[in-house]
């Protein structure tokens, strides 16, 4: 241990002074190209504090102010005797009491967090990730079974399906499911973008769960008939269970870019990540700064997601 | 068929091939309740195949399988392996890596209430003397468990047949004979009636009451130990289990045949005209080192045993015999030495 340390230090030190050196690179290039960073506009299209103003609804009066601390309440009695209640932020009171107002008239706002578009295209990509993911497993999974299936038709047919699948590119996929597949059905881009991503993602888990099911020894399948097992049942019970630890790996890899994939569904018009810092550029034109933002908020889906696979993985390898 | 209430399982005139090649020809045989029978021969003889053709993983092409007078297996008609209840011990045990030794154990007895099963998993795990490892998983336990584990698996749901393929293949020497003669022991105890394949013939003496001896896909002979070995039915039989040797001779009157070892005198194994060619099996401890025998041989070639050396010897008409001899006698090749047959029966066969 005390060697492996000690011929370690110097490389890791080295590791961070080429980091350092390509940094310092990329900064002095950038002071070069009279770039002004932006980065205090950034924050804003995270979480922005917006502001709901309240106006009177009617001409009428101010019957009565009552501060509740932090907020303050205001009775208004219109001209057709309506009593109407209003609850504003105290600091901006804008009325007295008995005041005559208008309507129209400021009484007074409340503020609010509120998601900006960074969050907002985070979740969607998130989401829809998450969706297509879910969904890719289960086609991967079943095609995956036809693959390794004794009936021929079964077999021809999910062959099709991930030669065909694997052999077009994804973008090309998406215009396809959302110009064609989603005019002639009506869907929604939404859902178009999804299944896009799944049937995509799915040709490529059913090879991995076919690879992960024929890794198995033939024995198993044997052993578990020869104990009163249909075929079925053996598959459930013990090849799956084998087959999915040793496909654990793969698959996260096939998630994680899944999730990167994700970021070609902005093509159609779909606010994800990819998209919100598109537009968000388009009103700051801090264009470095969000697209650095951009692959970090990714960066970090990324790592949560193989962290929590290589959790998954730890714990199931306890039999191995 | 009253009279065949024992039979566990017969096989009758059973035929397969693959790829147009007959693996298995016209194969009989029987087994009775609680007999422990051997597939004995050489790596593609098709003695495995056998033993898949009746735990129901190969379909028939020609004959029948029974099980206790049950058809289980027919051309067109193969019943699957989970409705035989058939008990199988793989050559690499196909012990399920995901699943403690307990829950391996009572994989096969899913159909039976929680009490009973944990009742059986001890009783079968005990049986193998393993209750002690139940929770660990398999890769937590030596070969020779995992081995008896393999076992007390395929036990454990109480089979009409247990069927094992190369058990003890995966095992180094020492172990395989231990274990060889437990689970024999293991078998008897429990009154199983058990059918394996090897192609070790220690293991099949150790283990088995009937062997077959299996040569392309036939049964030459189907036997005790004993007679398999003092009674082989052909040449190729009598040179496969044991060793030995066959020499030239000719039949005489009196029971007598005069051969490079001069005349030996004995029952014999099947009565020849005087006059007849025949060739006689001589085993290494039928032929016994005396220095001053009339009969000597030449010293070929010595295989040191330890405690005795086995000599391969030639006569001086041109036939080579061997001679188990204990190791105090050194004799290096080359060397002349005296020996006398001490033969009583009589093993011929026909030379042609």
């Amino acid at each position: 241990m005390v060697n492996t340390t000690k011929n370690v230090l110097p490389w890791r030190i080295l590791t961070l002074v080429v980091l350092l050196m390509l940094g310092a690179g990329l900064w002095v290039a950038t002071t070069k190209i009279d770039y002004t960073w932006r980065w205090k506009r950034v924050p804003q299209y995270f979480v922005y504090h917006a502001e709901t103003m309240t106006n009177a609804p009617a001409d009428g009066l101010v019957a009565d102010i009552e501060n509740l601390g932090e907020k303050t309440r205001i009775k208004f009695i219109s001209e057709t005797d309506d009593e109407l209640f209003f609850e504003i932020d105290s600091t901006t009171l804008n009325v007295s009491i008995d005041e005559d107002l208008f309507e129209g008239d400021h009484i007074g706002s409340t503020f609010e967090w509120q998601a900006g578009p960074l969050v907002i295209g985070l979740w969607n990509t998130l989401w829809i990730s998450a969706a297509a993911s879910v969904l890719g497993l289960i086609i991967g999974m079943i095609t995956g079974l036809c693959r390794v299936s004794n009936n021929t038709t079964l077999r021809d047919l999910s062959a099709i399906y991930v030669e065909l699948i694997r052999g077009t590119p994804l973008l090309v996929q998406l215009f396809i499911f959302y110009f064609f597949l989603g005019t002639v059905l009506d869907i929604d881009r939404f859902v178009a973008g999804i299944f896009a991503l799944a049937v995509f993602a799915g040709a490529y888990v059913a090879e991995i769960i076919r690879a992960g099911i024929q890794s198995i020894p033939k024995g198993q399948m044997e052993a578990a008939r020869s104990l009163g097992m249909n075929v079925p049942q053996a598959m459930v019970y013990i090849i799956l269970p084998q087959a999915f630890k040793r496909t654990l790996p793969p698959l996260a890899g096939q998630f994680i870019s899944l999730i990167k994939d994700s970021s070609l569904v902005s093509v159609i018009a779909i606010n994800d990540l990819t998209k919100s810092g598109r537009e968000v550029i388009t009103s700051t034109f801090a264009t470095f700064e969000i697209w650095f933002v951009v692959a970090l908020l990714y960066l970090v889906m990324t790592f949560a997601l193989s962290q929590v696979i290589s959790l998954v993985e730890r714990r199931l390898a306890v039999s191995d | 068929m009253t009279q065949h209430h024992d039979i566990v399982l017969q096989l009758d005139d059973i035929s397969q091939a693959y790829d147009r090649h007959l693996v298995v020809r016209n194969l009989s045989l029987t087994l009775n309740q609680g007999e422990i029978g051997c597939l004995l021969g050489e790596s593609g003889c098709g003695k495995t195949t056998v033993l898949r053709i009746i735990a129901g993983f190969e379909p028939l092409l020609n004959g029948t399988v029974k099980l206790n007078g049950k058809t289980v297996s027919a051309p067109e008609n193969t019943l699957p392996p989970a409705k035989r209840n058939i008990g199988m011990v793989f050559q690499d045990y196909a012990l399920f890596p995901h699943l403690t030794i307990a829950d391996n154990v009572g994989f096969g007895l899913r159909k039976f209430s929680h009490v009973e099963r944990v009742h059986r998993i001890q009783e079968a795990l005990e049986l193998v003397g393993l209750y002690a490892e139940h929770s660990k998983y398999p890769h937590e336990v030596s070969g020779g468990q995992q081995q008896r584990v393999a076992l007390a698996r395929a036990l454990a749901p109480k089979p009409q047949l247990l069927l094992m393929d190369e058990p003890f293949s995966n095992l180094d020497v020492t172990l395989r004979e231990r274990l060889s003669m437990e689970v024999r022991d293991i078998l008897k105890e429990n009154g199983t009636t058990a059918l394996f394949v090897t192609h070790n013939q220690h293991e099949a003496f150790a283990v088995a009451d009937r062997i077959g001896v299996m040569h392309n896909g036939e049964i030459q002979q189907w036997d005790g130990s004993h007679q398999l070995y003092h009674e082989p039915l052909t040449p190729r039989i009598a040179e496969f289990v044991g060793e030995g040797a066959l020499i030239t001779g000719t039949v005489k009157k009196d029971r007598t045949v005069e051969s490079g070892l001069g005349p030996l005198q004995g029952s014999f194994n099947v009565d020849f005209p005087s006059g007849s060619a025949v060739k006689i099996l001589i085993r290494p401890e039928d032929i016994i080192h005396t220095e001053d025998s009339p009969v000597t041989a030449e010293v070929l070639r010595r295989n040191f045993r330890g405690a005795n050396v086995l000599y391969n010897l030639r006569l001086d008409n041109g036939d080579k015999v061997q001679a188990l001899v204990p190791s105090h006698c050194e004799h290096q090749p080359g060397e002349r030495i005296g020996i006398r047959p001490d033969v009583r029966h009589l093993v011929l066969f026909a030379d042609s």
